[in-house]
């Protein structure tokens, strides 16, 4: 039941994924060629970062060489600038999340239970998740302004989609053997939602909340590069309008950084409240 | 001292709406069956067998027809009527413990006098010490024994298996079907099992119901008179299972297709020459 959810592939299908293995390295190298091989790719990016900077391939203007970047980093985090913005974005992600989240939740509960609410909501919910969340920041900024709500909105916006469609699938994937069981055993609705409903459809929740987070912290970065006076994002438009692309880079990277972590955050999350997954003996 | 008519099917048809017009899968099944007696219904695949069984459980109703258990009628699911289906549809985010905890959801007793029962049950088919393990992590045979386990932890009147050991391996099924004797025996529960394995059904009942498919009808009920605890290599036994067994080879001598059906294969046949 776990062969549509990504993050189980790893654990259950290692075999047939080609692994190299050479039998004349030593059992540690094999071990770093894994581990380290994620560093790998970076590690030559900013080898030839420094090459293009050093050969002047690129105006220094243009592309501030890796030293500067990294000097500008530490600067903003010392003084605390770079907390500062990143804490406001880190809230409006938060708030928004929740909001769309919880909406996403319902609605992917409420259409996977009843096929009357599915056929009143799934058309208009399909016509509304096409549009991009970009498209929807003009309509939005006339409606509630330029202010907080509409990074709300527009987060919400991101984050529902992906909650509702993958909240649905999970519900409407439950093998109907497993509900006649609660029949047996004459569950009423609460019994249901809690000991089968809810479970057999969390790992694909789970998938959801992963997608929706990584399409929330997108979204912010959208919004606050458009319409905003503080956050990550808008550290990257102040660096690009002052001509200080050192910090634009640094923005770049801690947005990168920061999303990634919310993933393996969540992961980490995910394998912990999915112990039974776990294949033992 | 037990009711020869504890379990009552009177009449009982069966048809499921098709796409053009409707399809009867059981026509006029009935059947008496006395406390604490076990029940074989063995027959092909289309027989309506399993129809049958999930009519006794509640997840189907008539069409036509009684079915009565210790006099009442039978109306949906009900916790004294426990079920073993052919998957052990174990929930796999709960523990051994736990799936079969969740049969005693609604159950009057108390929460440590549920974890008792539970425990005693699993203790009856042979997991005490996995508890706590995942269905991940059973073998098909133990996670068929947890189904039984579940099965009967609500102290049901009947036992309804539905091909319980039809998805295992051959030394696996022999083994759970001697365990399955020796709980009966213990139990004294009323049990029907239906089976496509004429050996299982012989060596377990006390009476056989052999069925014959389109529509589905009892074509006759066979006596197992060796007593229990039997020896599966018993002689009477085998006598009575290749009897059984004549009764399907005939099946397939006689064509099962209605005439015109019959005689437009046999065109269609010719034309293939």
């Amino acid at each position: 039941m776990s062969t549509t959810r990504a993050a189980a592939v790893p654990r259950s299908l290692p075999h047939w994924r080609w692994h190299w293995q050479s039998p004349g390295l030593a059992r540690p190298l094999n071990w770093l060629s894994v581990k380290a091989g994620a560093l790998l790719l970076p590690a030559a990016l900013l080898l030839l970062w420094h090459t293009a900077v050093t050969r002047e391939w690129v105006s220094a203007q243009i592309l501030p060489p890796p030293e500067l970047v990294l000097q500008t980093f530490l600067d903003l985090a010392r003084s605390g600038d770079l907390w500062f913005e990143l804490s406001i974005s880190l809230q409006r992600v938060l708030i928004g999340s929740l909001l769309g989240g919880l909406v996403g939740l319902a609605l992917g509960l409420l259409m996977g239970l009843s096929r009357q609410v599915e056929a009143y909501l799934w058309p208009l919910f399909q016509a509304i998740a096409q549009v991009p969340v970009l498209g929807w920041i003009p309509l939005l900024m006339m409606l509630v302004g330029i202010d907080e709500g509409l990074k709300y909105l527009v987060i919400a916006k991101a984050v529902l989609v992906p909650m509702t469609i993958n909240t649905f699938a999970g519900i409407r994937n439950i093998p109907a053997s497993y509900l006649e069981v609660a029949q047996v055993y004459r569950f009423n609705l609460v019994q249901r939602l809690h000991r089968v409903i809810l479970p057999a459809a969390l790992p694909s929740i789970f998938t959801g909340v992963r997608f929706a987070l990584t399409k929330g912290w997108i979204a912010l970065v959208t919004v606050e590069l458009l319409a905003s006076s503080e956050g990550i994002g808008y550290l990257m438009v102040d660096g690009r309008q002052m001509f200080q692309l050192d910090l634009v880079i640094v923005s770049m990277l801690v947005i990168g950084l920061v999303g990634l972590l919310l993933d393996k955050g969540l992961a980490l999350i995910e394998t912990r409240l999915q112990r039974w997954q776990r294949q033992a003996f | 001292m037990s009711k020869t008519d504890f379990l009552t099917l009177k009449g009982v048809d069966k048809r499921f709406a098709v796409k053009d017009g409707e399809l009867s899968v059981l026509e006029n099944i009935s059947l008496n069956i006395r406390q604490g007696e076990f029940i074989s219904i063995v027959g092909g695949s289309g027989c309506g067998k399993s129809t049958l069984l999930r009519l006794l459980v509640g997840l189907e109703e008539a069409s036509a027809g009684h079915l009565l258990l210790d006099g009442e009628p039978i109306r949906g699911t009900d916790p004294e009527r426990g079920i073993v289906f052919q998957d052990h549809r174990l929930y796999p985010w709960l523990s051994v413990e736990d799936n079969v905890l969740l049969a005693l959801a609604n159950s009057p007793l108390s929460p440590a006098e549920r974890l008792d029962t539970v425990h005693r049950h699993l203790e009856l088919v042979g997991l005490k010490n996995f508890t706590r393990a995942y269905p991940a992590q059973l073998s098909g045979g133990m996670s068929q024994r947890v189904a039984i386990a579940r099965g009967l932890v609500n102290r049901p009147k009947i036992l309804l298996l539905d091909e319980p050991f039809g998805a295992l391996d051959a030394l696996t099924r022999a083994q759970l079907q001697e365990e399955l004797a020796r709980i009966w025996l213990a139990e004294g529960i009323t049990t029907v099992l239906v089976t496509h394995d004429v050996d299982e059904a012989v060596l377990l009942g006390d009476r056989v119901v052999v069925m014959e498919p389109r529509p589905g009808r009892i074509k006759r009920i066979v006596e197992i008179d060796p007593p229990h605890p039997r020896r599966r290599e018993d002689y009477r036994l085998a006598e009575l299972r290749n009897d059984i067994l004549q009764d399907f080879s005939q099946h397939q001598a006689s064509p099962l297709l209605h005439p015109q059906h019959e005689q437009r294969a046999f065109r269609s046949y010719a034309m293939a020459w």
